[in-house]
């Protein structure tokens, strides 16, 4: 099933290039991901969740 | 620092919303039709306005980019407000925004129907269409990025970032794609040609479903799905980690739509990995979302806005992991030009657009016009109904595509073809088109079903045009901010650069070489320019469709060598502007038609399929045969092929109208030999030239090869 991948006949070079750029960026992506704090997070997935009361308080308020 | 009071602009989203109903039902109902005109050959009016290939990309086009198009605008508008804490940056961009879709949309309808086409798929409005389109969009951006920037709200929630992505690259995708030299103002030929042209619009029409069906309601799934399960992202962290992934690997795999072509091997394996690591990411999202309705099944079972959703998502999570294997080669092999490719995209745009498109109507409507929903009942019948018609429409083409698929590949012991008639093949799953056109109506059934309850809840409540709100402005950053993905959270600009960086290289990696080395395309020196007549008759080909239901691509197989003829190499194509490979086969691939019947066969085929072939579904061309081609417009084409390279001898195209007389005179002469009356002046004439020239260069030099070889003995 994977002869295709692994008989590429010298066009490996592209696959590497590529593939080693990927791991490049998804190394980097997890990095930031490991240095970032748990709250911030936390606070960032808050987010959808707090216009929600506010605005309907608000639009309560005004009718 | 005081509070700022404001109000969010709800009419725009309601304005996107109705839209979003109303081009739903128009683009599913033309979808109905055509799959109805695919075992009722009769339903194609023999209209040229009504026939298939030109109606299929109104349906495309009209799911694509006015009911999902809208529906991602109606999205973006209401969340995007509300994550940053601001109205949109300028009510009168929005309303330019809405109108002048609109208009597009409807310019598009009416130029596909009258035949205005570029024949790329997803992208085939012309030219005066492609830069209205542009300008739309650029209003969009400069409407969502001055939203951003009038924030008051300083970290931008993964929402978002979605929705730059989606801005940028589906840019940056059009207009490369959209490359094209206008002959006449609603006529023009694609720079690129050949493989080329191939790579490019495969390089689009991928990364449109990446970037305009997939990242934006990955967007809208970060943002309504915790609304409506009142609880926040599963993991945060990983939708950072697939958001990255995802806009960096799609890019790549492109190529898989255009295994065992011409294309070189390099390019195709590239697209292959790329495929198949594309699960990780996408399955990312997709348990990212389902994982978010922990600990709140409960409200799945009483609330359909949320069965919806959960659909939604499975179905997501089916398409992405049925679309690496499908890109797969030995399982390509089989599906590739079968209805398994319908299958799938539908299993995407039915299930994961239009069931959470409809999630978030239920549950964005009644908001706005502060009221409850009509009949949740009824929506928990639309939900059904959705359901059963998904499951209709997809099994039966999964089945009919497998029958078929294995039917073109048999051998009988004897080594011959078993189903040599490819109409053989096509007669045999009539059946399963007829049960998806049964699941088609049932999913429609279903969207009219919500339209009334929505337009019920409407006429219930009143629309809360203007919601207000208030926040504290951003304050000036004083610190530095620890970590990069915060500080880049505050830079919307530095963002998008980024993102534009990430989705840059994956398509530079696979076009520049194809583009640049020219041994990538080999070039064939009996492979000369379309005769003036033939590129006439190119023109009609393209304006009728045929490339909707006929490739022109035979693959190195056993089995398609058989029935085709040599297959097909990258140099015979290095003078198609556009590329005319196809992507469907519901008729036979027509890449070595050319002198394989007589001129007359082609008339009477066009006339009425069924008298050369019985029981054909292709519908009659008669149009083909009374109307009179347009010879003066010969020179300008001409022109515009030597602008783009094609190697006309100089002033060539002063003499071109003479040279078409001449070949349509002689294939004249030729069908009255045959006791068919016709004049020089008709299109059928045109279409017949081109269609006997396909693929026969190659024969040409074989024939002369042989002949050689002969005078050498």
């Amino acid at each position: 099933m994977f002869k295709q991948i692994t008989e590429l006949n010298g066009d490996e070079n592209y696959l590497i290039f590529s593939l080693l750029m990927f791991i490049v960026f998804f190394v980097i992506v997890g990095i930031m991901l490991i240095r970032m704090k748990k709250d911030y997070a936390q606070h960032m997935s808050q987010m959808p969740l707090e216009d929600d009361e506010d605005a309907t308080k608000i639009n309560t308020e005004n009718q | 620092m005081q509070i700022e009071k404001f109000s969010y602009d709800n009419k725009i989203v309601r304005n996107f919303g109705v839209a979003t109903i109303v081009w739903g039902i128009i683009g599913m109902t033309v979808g109905l039709l055509a799959a109805i005109q695919l075992f009722w050959p009769f339903m194609n009016f023999e209209t040229q306005y009504t026939t298939f290939g030109r109606i299929r990309p109104i349906h495309t086009n009209g799911v694509i980019f006015a009911f999902v198009g809208n529906a991602i605008f109606m999205s973006i508008y209401y969340s995007m407000q509300r994550l940053l804490k601001a109205r949109m940056f300028s009510d009168l961009l929005s309303k330019v925004h809405f109108w002048g879709w609109q208009a597009v949309i409807v310019a598009s309808v009416i130029t596909l129907a009258l035949g205005f086409t570029s024949s790329h798929e997803y992208a085939e409005m012309e030219w005066p269409i492609d830069i209205a389109i542009v300008i739309i969009w650029v209003v969009f951006g400069i409407n969502m990025f001055g939203t951003i920037i009038k924030r008051r709200e300083r970290h931008m929630y993964v929402a978002i970032w979605f929705y730059i992505a989606t801005f940028v690259t589906i840019a940056v995708l059009y207009i490369v794609n959209s490359f094209q030299l206008p002959v006449s103002g609603w006529k023009s030929y694609y720079i690129y040609a050949g493989v080329q042209d191939a790579l490019v619009q495969w390089w689009y029409g991928h990364n449109a479903v990446a970037f305009f069906l997939t990242t934006p309601f990955l967007g809208m799934m970060y943002y309504f799905l915790p609304k409506m399960a009142n609880r926040p992202v599963y993991s945060y962290k990983l939708s950072i980690l697939h958001f990255w992934s995802l806009i960096f690997i799609y890019i790549w795999a492109g190529p898989h739509h255009l295994l065992y072509t011409a294309l070189p091997e390099w390019v195709q394996n590239l697209g292959v990995v790329f495929s198949i690591m594309l699960i990780a990411p996408s399955w990312g999202g997709m348990i990212n979302g389902l994982l978010t309705l922990r600990g709140a099944w409960d409200k799945v079972r009483s609330e359909p806005m949320l069965k919806f959703m959960v659909v939604a998502l499975t179905c997501y999570g089916m398409a992405t992991f049925e679309g690496p294997m499908l890109s797969l080669k030995k399982v390509n092999a089989i599906a590739h030009f079968t209805d398994w490719i319908v299958a799938h995209v539908h299993i995407g745009a039915l299930g994961w657009n239009g069931f959470m498109i409809f999630g978030i109507l239920y549950w964005l409507i009644p908001r706005i016009y502060n009221t409850e929903l009509y009949s949740k009942k009824l929506s928990g019948v639309h939900f059904w109904l959705g359901t059963l018609g998904i499951l209709f429409y997809a099994i039966p083409l999964y089945w009919a595509a497998v029958v078929q698929g294995l039917m073109w590949k048999e051998f009988t012991p004897e080594g011959t073809l078993k189903y040599g008639n490819f109409l053989t093949t096509v007669l045999q799953i009539l059946p399963m088109y007829m049960m998806r056109a049964i699941g088609g109506a049932l999913y429609l059934s279903g969207v009219i079903l919500m339209a009334f309850n929505l337009t019920k809840t409407m006429k219930r409540g009143s629309l809360v045009a203007n919601e207000y709100a208030e926040a504290m402005p951003l304050e000036p950053i004083v610190k530095k901010e620890a970590g990069w993905h915060r500080r880049l959270e505050r830079k919307p600009t530095l963002f998008m650069i980024l993102a534009l960086i990430a989705i840059l290289i994956g398509g530079m990696v696979e076009m520049m070489p194809t583009f640049m080395i020219s041994s990538n395309v080999p070039t064939i020196t009996s492979v000369k320019p379309y005769t003036p007549l033939e590129l006439q008759g190119r023109d009609i080909y393209i304006r009728e469709g045929c490339m909707g239901c006929h490739t022109q691509m035979v693959r190195p197989f056993r089995s398609e060598t058989a029935r085709y003829g040599e297959y097909s190499k990258a140099g015979e194509y290095v003078y198609d502007h556009p590329y005319l490979w196809g992507s469907k086969r519901t008729g036979p691939d027509l890449q070595r038609v050319g002198q394989k019947y007589p001129n007359k066969w082609h008339f009477d085929h066009m006339l009425d399929p069924t008298i050369t072939s019985p029981g054909s579904i292709m519908p009659a061309y008669p149009w083909l045969i009374t109307q009179e081609l347009d010879y003066s417009s010969t020179p300008g084409k001409i022109r515009a092929m030597q602008t783009l390279g094609v190697p006309y001898p100089e002033g060539f195209a002063d003499v071109s109208i003479e040279d078409a007389y001449k070949q349509a005179d002689q294939i004249v002469a030729d069908l009255k030999t045959n006791q068919v009356e016709t004049s020089r002046e008709k299109e059928i004439i045109a279409v017949i030239a081109y269609l006997q020239r396909l693929g026969t260069d190659i024969k040409v030099s074989t024939n002369m090869n042989s002949n050689e070889k002969q005078g050498e003995q």
